[in-house]
């Protein structure tokens, strides 16, 4: 049994649409990574599969119950990526607000996700209007998980949280899915989701570019390095294995490689470097990719 | 839903202390003006200077006679009262939808296993707690007030139809904003279109009573089947009155379910 099914969903704000047929299946123990650019509509997806938005078309199913029932919920943990959270209420009020709507699951995590997440004692006795953006976001991560919920639905989790904490956060996903927990993860950060994700989709204007796993993801993607020379550049760089384009000018030279960057940065090494660039690929890249694919 | 009605209390809690408060505090207030001020001379002193048409709606609408059974009930029926219940009425509507959406915090109690119709449900019980909680103790403070002062013209039994009355037109109130609230995002907006409508009833239903040519506009308002005097001269809430309120509120809440179970949120 999938711990998550989405079949051909579709859904429209007036004249936009925003998903057109999504359809992807998420299996138990999974951390999968829903990647996709500001407005892609991987919010819409979420809140879809939460019962929150209603679809025009298309199923979702959690653990085998459609989407809408409340029961679907049960055993289901979820971030907003916008989180709003009563102002008035202590940090301590409020999970266990959030854990009264589950009498029958105690929240057996709270204690280690505080611990986890580095969240002060006081910040459970203080006003939540009172405390940071980031320690809001702790507690949003910890009223999600607290229950220690089979399916956790994350929605741009690590937003407003420090290198640190992202680290711990990201430490007790994959220790949750070592769990046998399933993660789905919303990230408009690549490296984010290539870093905890076994798979992931692709979502850019409401259509799923592809649902691969990391390591075919990696395979197909095309990164662009660029290295200034001490002297001349290598004329056989561009004629390497993976290079797919490249641009020449004096020392400088600029290579788009796709797959495996071995043997380009062997190359390299090979001569005298004064400079190098390797970015994170940016979503545009991949989405490129993926197009040029499909042409 | 307890949990739900338990945070709905601690929520409204304050706000509906302060008002029960006042509204108490004013019923007691009548009680001891009708006590220790001789409200009837004073009255008649100033009706004799009144118009015709303003005489008669000072002794027959607003005090039965200038008796003090009447002035009591007019205390029920005065401004401060009903802005008090409506006031009342208006904001738990306007917070139970769109003030949720427009604070984001509904989205995160939605995404909880409890279904839209629960939640929905929760609000309405609590509203209509809440109003008869209020209506209670400001029963409270007109009883206090007759036994302090040694009163005795609104018996418990007029009192409670009285009380009934009132809670039928407070919770009409409740729904005709729910449904502004099911339909709307913004607290503020809807909070203003409910006390404007609320406005405009009031002001049409003392048209209707001041000006004999715009008497049938009295049916318009929703105020116009809310009449404490009538309870005190019948022991019991028109039937009519009872039977528009009851289905005002039956209507107003089953559009606004109907909405809500199909709104996306937020």
């Amino acid at each position: 049994m999938h711990s998550l099914i989405v079949e051909n969903l579709a859904k429209a704000y007036g004249s936009v649409q925003a998903l057109r047929g999504v359809s992807f299946a998420v299996d138990p123990g999974e951390v999968f990574g829903y990647l996709g650019p500001n407005g892609a509509g991987k919010t819409t997806t979420l809140r879809i599969i939460l019962g929150l938005v209603r679809a025009d078309g298309g199923d979702v199913r959690l653990f085998d119950v459609a989407a809408p029932d409340s029961r679907s919920r049960v055993d289901v943990g979820y971030l907003p990526g916008e989180l709003h959270l009563y102002e008035n209420l202590t940090g301590g009020a409020l999970l266990e607000y959030f854990a009264g709507f589950r009498p029958g699951r105690p929240p057996v995590l709270r204690q280690q996700l505080l611990d986890a997440l580095d969240v002060e004692p006081s910040a459970l006795t203080r006003r939540i209007k009172f405390l940071s953006h980031g320690t809001k976001q702790k507690l949003g991560l910890t009223t999600a998980m607290q229950h220690d919920p089979a399916l956790l639905l994350l929605d741009e989790p690590t937003t407003g949280l420090d290198p640190l904490v992202q680290r711990a956060f990201r430490s007790l996903v994959l220790e949750r899915s070592r769990n046998g927990r399933t993660v789905f993860f919303s990230s408009h950060v690549l490296s984010e989701v290539e870093s905890i994700c076994g798979r992931v989709a692709i979502l850019r204007r409401g259509e799923l570019v592809a649902v691969e796993s990391i390591e075919s993801l990696r395979s197909k993607m095309v990164r662009r390095l660029r290295v200034r020379f001490r002297g001349t550049a290598p004329e056989d760089l561009v004629r390497l294995p993976g290079v797919t384009r490249s641009q020449l000018t004096g020392s400088e030279v600029s290579l788009w490689i796709r797959g495996d960057v071995n043997p380009v940065l062997r190359r390299i090494a090979q001569a005298e470097v004064e400079h190098f660039v390797f970015p994170e690929p940016e979503l545009e890249d991949i989405f490129l990719t993926y197009y040029q694919a499909s042409k | 839903m307890s949990n739900l009605l338990k945070r709905l209390m601690a929520r409204h809690g304050a706000f509906l202390a302060v008002i029960a408060a006042l509204l108490a505090g004013f019923e007691y207030l009548i009680c001891a003006i009708v006590a220790t001020v001789n409200v009837r001379g004073m009255l008649e002193e100033l009706i004799k200077n009144l118009p015709p048409f303003a005489r008669t709606l000072v002794e027959q609408q607003f005090f039965g006679g200038l008796g003090p059974a009447g002035i009591l009930a007019f205390g029920w029926n005065h401004p401060i009262t009903l802005a008090l219940g409506t006031a009342v009425a208006i904001v738990l509507a306007t917070r139970a939808v769109a003030g949720e959406i427009e604070t984001g915090a509904v989205e995160l109690v939605l995404s909880q296993p409890i279904s839209r119709l629960r939640y929905f449900v929760a609000q309405v019980l609590f509203a209509l707690l809440a109003l008869s909680a209020l209506i209670a103790v400001g029963a409270c403070g007109t009883l206090l007030g007759q036994l302090v002062y040694g009163i005795h013209v609104l018996g418990a039994g007029t009192l409670f139809s009285i009380g009934l009355n009132y809670l039928l037109l407070q919770s009409a109130w409740f729904g005709i904003t729910l449904v502004i609230s099911v339909f709307g995002r913004e607290a503020g907006r809807v909070a203003a279109t409910g006390f404007v409508l609320a406005l405009v009833s009031y002001v049409l239903q003392v048209i209707a009573q001041l000006w004999t040519k715009a008497t049938p506009l009295h049916r318009y308002s929703v105020f116009g089947y809310y009449s404490p005097l009538d309870i005190v001269t019948r022991h019991h809430v028109p039937a009519k009155s009872a039977a528009v309120l009851l289905c005002l509120i039956i209507v107003a809440i089953a559009l606004s379910a109907w909405r809500f179970l199909r709104r996306d949120i937020p």
